[in-house]
């Protein structure tokens, strides 16, 4: 029963919420209550069920991986539906975004507990299309733009996932996700086919070169719609990879080195080019990209082989967690300068370092202990360079920091109200803070065995503790930090951009459109040319009545119809029919 | 084989009766022609039913006249027959519903809607048909029980497009005609079912039978609208709403469609068709309809017009997934047959809505109208998903397991022509559904030009609000016993023996 729950309740909400009054409040709660069902699922184990009235016969259950994901999700979407109660309290399209959020809620949480293809695919799509709702909703031409861009990738991303699944189906001879990843290690064209999964799914990560919509689609969307899009439906792609990824049954180098290089592109490319923008959340968007780059490397390294699936997967569904947590937090923090005043805007800024802190890695945070879960897999892992890529982590730490300092600037340069005022999204926004806190500095999420593999004899606070893993964290920080610091401070270096993005948000985005503007007028031309040519020719029925109602035809058929009433030729004729008929069939 | 029930006779007499009483009647005799109309479409669904649930229980139907020696009528009930025979039996039951509020006080509704019960009884009677000769029957009687109700507004426009429409029928039927009497002198009367007759015939005849297959198949491919013969479904769009729905849906179209299904599966049978690669004809033809109604629909900015060149498009689905070899294949071309059917009806519904109510019937008028009118769009874009293939909506039941069935026959070309064909599809429905739903209306105030309670007339609004939940049914509850893909899937395993 609380499998459908955790899917009706929220669609259920989508249908409510909208028939609220303008004016009046509730939606949150209304929304929080639809998470109810996914929470207990997060917190508390529950035997999978099966369900074979649904589609083509579904199951549902959960892995800790995926109750990792859920948790975070519900987190997310609990936090952000309180949130945009009071922030789009006023908005004349409250409902429509009111119900939106829901179906799109409902499709999140269902493509995390489902067990099934059909029936993951099923909710992907709901939320995905659903989605279009929320980057659409402020319906300003920017917004419109982005949502299109949005779309037609997402499309793409569907056919590839559709594709695989069929392919990935038919190898497994068996519709349950779990059955999949051993058949495709099996498979002879088990690559070919996670290739297309990687395609499919890395629309919806951001991965290179699929990424380009998402710094347009996440800022278009309100404040809170941004939250969930960047910290849980970005998950979704992830999830779907860890569905078809053998890990730990397979060692694909090829395959491997593509997505830890491409990772890596990610990680650092994106930051940098973040760096450029002027817009806070596309800044954050930017980082989203690169820290979904992170979790990329991570998966890459385990299909290089050596590493047990039971290791690696909750360890990538913990950074997810800490990132969606933390990424949340900033989505949501950038509609706080402008309404946040007085002593309140320290705590602000507090919650605000934190959430940085945290996706940087930094000192006694949950990302000083993701990070550290990735540094011990690329030191365990036997792929080639594994010392670079460290090199590379650490580099990326420093970037992220930029990235994110930037970020606080940008955000520091919003003028604040005057007085001691506190919008009523502050209390969603800090009860996300401590949730998010909470858990992450509490690996006690992942399985025991993996934190034995981690820490060895020490205890977890022993970790976090430890002055020397503290120190190492803090010091790429710190140089990020000082040289966003530098720049800002001497004239000469402060280059940043103020009012317009150096480059255009989207970047490649604009080279595709160009190039694919001159391909179609091109197409249109030859199309144009071909219906003149066509508009000359007849159509085949015009030939038909030229024929029948042209006077010589007319004529003609008289005459042979008098031809015809003469017996004799029609003995003639018809004695000629069969005889051709007979031989023809003997 | 003989006669052990009228059952099939009556289920064709349950539309024709009322269709012949209606002839009779006064044109002011509403009451009296709503009454008859209804009862038998309630009668018929009833008796469909009752035949159905006779049938799982293990009981035979059959009807046999002798026409001469060697020349019988057949009817006779068999899973695929009562699958089609229950689609048309329901939707003529909405459809009906539909046209009562549809024409409201228009002229001519005696001819109109006699002419509609006799359309159903010839596709009930396709249905029922036991052999190939019956068949014949029916479809040809369907080509001229269809005739006026394309022509039905009278407008110059309409009966051209009448005109056009029996260019196309009469010469398909011709070919047919041609087809079905050399198929009698070659092999002699071929119920359904004995496709060891062909089998045993093949080696001895191939030209004459391979001739003959694609003279049938010309003819039926008329009907089922496909490439090169695809013209006369896009012109007679300008019959009434109700009409192109059920032209659409189940009527003429489908009959094609399930001619050509009835032509591999039980004339044919499967093994001499893929032996003799008539299959990988019609598979190419399918493939080539698919993609080019679909490009077509692209540049149409007629709204029903769209919607035609879709069916164009979806209804080769249905030979294409005929035409590849396999269960799963032959699972998602039957059950297409009734998930197409629900979903378009659907479509026609809603853009029959909206130009009844505001007179919209160009794409490039319809923004803002899903605030207008949330029903009637709402089902809209509930169809457009399953079009396109998205769960859970019936479409992707289809798509599904013609995909699956594709890669189990290693045909992977299929796959990207329903890749292509999803895009496109998702290419000349989701604009629609933007305007509808993410565009601001040009005028604030439109006059309505259809009054009642809700966004329009209740009559008008029930049809398309329960197609829309058919269709969404048929995909979320798809694995339930009694559900299309459930009987589809019988068929498909009995065929290729499971």
């Amino acid at each position: 029963m609380i499998w459908f729950l955790t899917i009706v309740l929220p669609l259920l909400a989508a249908v409510i919420t909208p028939f609220i009054p303008a004016g009046r409040r509730g939606s949150g709660l209304v929304f929080v209550a639809a998470t109810l069902p996914a929470l207990w699922l997060g917190l508390v184990e529950v035997s999978g069920v099966s369900a074979q009235w649904f589609l083509l016969g579904s199951y549902f259950s959960l892995d800790t991986p995926r109750r990792i994901i859920l948790l975070l999700t519900v987190i997310l979407w609990a936090t952000a539906g309180l949130f945009a109660d009071s922030y789009l309290k006023d908005d004349a399209r409250r409902g429509e975004f009111a119900f939106y959020f829901g179906v799109t809620m409902a499709g999140n949480f269902g493509l995390l507990i489902s067990a099934e293809v059909t029936a993951f695919y099923t909710f992907f799509a709901l939320m995905t299309f659903a989605s279009y709702g929320l980057v659409i909703h402020s319906r300003t031409p920017d917004a419109r733009r982005a949502a299109r861009i949005y779309l037609v990738m997402a499309i793409i991303g569907e056919l590839f996932l559709i594709t695989a699944l069929y392919l990935a189906v038919q190898s497994a001879g068996s519709f349950l996700l779990a059955d999949i990843p051993p058949a495709l290690a099996e498979a002879s064209n088990g690559r070919f086919i996670f290739l297309l999964g990687l395609i499919g799914f890395g629309v919806k990560v951001g991965a290179i070169p699929l990424y380009f919509w998402l710094p347009l689609a996440h800022p278009a969307a309100p404040a809170p719609a941004s939250a969930v899009l960047s910290g849980a439906m970005i998950k979704a792609g992830l999830v779907g990879w860890m569905h078809l990824a053998p890990v730990g049954l397979v060692e694909w180098p090829s395959i491997s080195l593509l997505m830890v290089s491409l990772g890596f592109a990610a990680a650092l490319g994106a930051a940098i080019y973040g760096l450029t923008q002027v817009d806070p959340k596309t800044n954050l968007a930017y980082s989203s990209i690169s820290q979904m780059g992170v979790m990329t490397v991570f998966l890459g390294i385990g299909l290089y082989g050596g590493i047990p699936a039971a290791l690696l997967l909750p360890a990538i569904a913990l950074y997810a967690f800490n990132h969606g947590t933390a990424k949340a937090l900033l989505f949501m923090g950038t509609a706080l300068p402008a309404k946040v005043g007085g002593s309140w805007r320290i705590l602000m800024w507090v919650g605000l370092g934190l959430g940085v802190l945290a996706i940087a890695g930094g000192p006694l945070t949950g990302g000083l202990w993701t990070k550290y879960l990735v540094k011990t897999f690329l030191g365990e892992t036997s792929l080639p360079g594994a010392q670079t890529f460290l090199l590379l982590l650490t580099l990326s730490a420093v970037t992220t920091t930029l990235l994110l300092s930037r970020f606080l600037h940008l955000l520091s340069r919003i003028k604040a109200p005057s007085g001691n005022v506190a919008p009523a999204f502050l209390l969603p926004w800090i009860l996300l803070l401590l949730a998010g806190g909470w858990w992450t500095m509490s690996p006690a999420l992942l399985p025991v065995e993996l934190l034995n593999h981690i820490l060895g004899e020490k205890g977890i606070l022993a970790f976090f503790l430890n002055m020397l893993t503290n120190w190492g964290a803090l010091w790429p920080i710190t140089i990020g930090v000082v040289i966003m610091a530098f720049t800002l401070q001497v004239t000469s270096l402060n280059w940043w951009p103020t009012k317009n993005p150096l480059l255009p948000p989207g970047d490649f985005i604009h080279i595709i459109l160009l190039v694919g503007d001159r391909v179609a007028k091109l197409f249109r031309k030859g199309i144009s040319l071909l219906e003149s040519g066509m508009k000359s020719l007849h159509s085949p029925e015009k030939i038909f009545y030229r024929i029948s109602d042209s006077k010589r035809t007319s004529q003609i058929s008289a005459s042979a119809e008098s031809l015809l009433r003469r017996w004799e030729f029609v003995g003639i004729g018809f004695f000629i029919f069969f005889l051709t008929l007979f031989l023809f069939l003997r | 084989m003989e006669t052990t029930s009228f059952l099939p006779v009556l289920i064709l007499i349950s539309s024709l009766v009322p269709g012949l009483m209606i002839l009779l009647l006064r044109e002011e005799q509403v009451a009296l022609r709503t009454s008859l109309n209804l009862f038998g479409a309630v009668a018929k669904v009833g008796l469909v039913a009752w035949a159905f649930v006779g049938y799982v229980r293990g009981e035979a139907y059959d009807f046999i006249f002798s026409l001469a020696p060697d020349l019988t009528f057949a009817l006779r009930l068999d899973k695929l027959g009562l699958l089609f025979a229950a689609l048309s039996s329901v939707l003529w039951l909405i459809t009906t519903l539909y046209a009562i509020g549809y024409l409201e006080k228009g002229p001519h509704q005696n001819r109109f809607f006699a002419f509609f019960s006799l359309c159903v009884t010839a596709s009930t009677g396709i249905a029922l048909s036991g052999n190939v000769i019956t068949f014949f029957i029916f479809y040809e009687f369907l080509t001229l029980s269809t005739y006026p109700l394309v022509v039905h507004k009278g407008t110059d426009e309409a009966v051209a497009a009448g005109r056009t429409y029996l260019w196309y029928t009469i010469g398909g039927g011709t070919v047919l005609f041609l087809g079905v009497v050399g198929l009698y002198v070659v092999a002699g009367p071929i119920y359904f079912g004995q496709t060891e007759i062909i089998a045993g015939l093949i080696s001895e005849f191939p030209t004459q039978l391979t001739i003959l297959f694609f003279l049938i198949l010309a003819g039926l491919g008329v009907k089922a609208a496909i490439f090169p013969l695809h013209g006369w479904l896009p012109i007679s769009m300008v019959a009434p709403a109700p009409v192109s729905a059920l032209l659409h849906a189940v009527a003429v179209v489908k009959a094609g469609a399930f001619g050509i299904v009835r032509l591999v599966y039980d004339v044919f049978g499967v093994g001499v068709a893929e032996e003799m690669n008539y299959l990988a004809v019609l598979a190419v033809f399918a493939a080539f309809t698919i993609i080019y109604g679909s490009v077509r629909a692209l540049y149409q900015n007629d709204f029903k017009k769209r919607l035609a060149f879709s069916t164009v498009s979806q209804i080769s689905y249905i030979a294409l997934g005929v035409a590849i070899p396999g269960a799963l294949s032959s699972t998602g071309a039957i059950v297409h047959l009734v998930h197409q059917g629900i979903m378009k009806i659907t479509m026609f519904f809603a853009a029959g809505n909206v130009a009844e109510t505001y007179g919209y019937k160009k794409i490039s008028e319809l923004n803002g109208i899903g605030r207008r009118m949330p029903l009637t769009m709402g089902a809209f874009t509930i169809a457009v998903f399953g079009m396109i293939g998205l769960p859970p909506v019936a479409g992707f039941i289809s798509k599904w397991y013609l995909g699956l069935g594709a890669v189990e026959a290693g045909s992977y070309w299929v796959i990207l022509v329903l890749l292509a064909s999803s895009a496109m599809n998702a290419a000349y429905f989701l604009p629609i559904v933007y305007r509808a739903w993410f565009c601001e209306p040009e005028h604030e105030v439109v006059p309505r030009l259809r009054s009642g309670r809700f966004e329009t007339q209740v009559l008008l609004l029930i049809p398309v609000v329960v197609t829309a939940i058919l269709s969404l049914a048929a995909g979320v509850f798809a694995a339930v016993a009694g559900s299309p893909l459930s009987i589809a899937r019988d068929i498909a395993e009995k065929l290729y023996l499971l």
